[in-house]
């Protein structure tokens, strides 16, 4: 794991080890998680992305981070919304790039990067790898399953300490 | 470990409302139960580190 910070724990790159799989090939990609300034809006093209980006990054209570592969920065696998409410982190937002969705998508695992990075991130924070969020209805059982998410209530679930650090410990090696 | 396959024909995304007051107390006590659960596991853990160097 190699990490740059300004600011304390203001991260800026995060590099993770064996963490996107190509769907064809099977081969494996280490990836950098790069937390985006409004300056970055550029990169951010609105036709790309379903959910809204750039009112996130506007948004000053919001943190936005971008996935990429090590070897080619410049293609956006995903992106994640972050908001630190002091005793949890809160991920508003996350969506994998137009081309890893679906059937014919081109990466596998890309959610799992950047759910893990939240829940460094709040385990950095000293909130004990707190991370809470809504699921739509049809994804509760797929987060249970493949992230140890808990069902809360209704649409809400989070995801606890112990489910933080299986997740960190399996994208972040020391 | 491997990285976490989301399922072929499942994409993970999330759109979150804000909670409300009642569901962030609510949350909030289950941190603390858990965080709580948590601190004596790891107290145990200690004391029973300390007694197996101590032997």
């Amino acid at each position: 794991m190699k990490i740059k910070q300004r600011n304390g724990l203001d991260f800026v790159i995060v590099k993770l080890t064996n963490s996107i799989e190509n769907t064809s090939t099977k081969e494996v990609f280490d990836t950098v998680i790069v937390k985006l300034a409004i300056t970055d809006i550029k990169q951010l093209k609105k036709v790309d992305w379903r959910f809204n980006w750039h009112k996130e990054l506007k948004d000053k209570s919001k943190n936005v981070y971008k996935l990429t592969t090590l070897n080619n920065p410049s293609i956006i696998q995903g992106l994640i919304s972050l908001e630190d409410k002091t005793d949890h982190i809160f991920m508003h937002l996350i969506e994998s790039a137009k081309f890893n969705i679906g059937k014919s998508k081109v990466y596998y695992g890309v959610p799992g990067n950047l759910v893990a990075h939240a829940c460094k991130f709040s385990m950095d924070m000293g909130y004990h790898g707190f991370l809470a969020f809504d699921a739509k209805s049809a994804l509760i059982k797929h987060y249970i399953q493949s992230l140890d998410a808990t069902h809360f209530r209704g649409l809400r679930m989070f995801i606890e300490t112990k489910a933080a650090i299986k997740l960190i410990s399996q994208y972040f090696k020391t | 470990m491997g990285l976490i396959k989301e399922p072929v024909n499942v994409d993970f995304s999330t759109k979150s409302e804000p909670w409300t007051d009642k569901e962030l107390s609510d949350f909030r006590k289950i941190m603390d139960t858990i965080k709580a659960k948590n601190a004596v596991i790891k107290k145990r853990k200690i004391t029973r580190t300390k007694k197996e160097l101590q032997h």
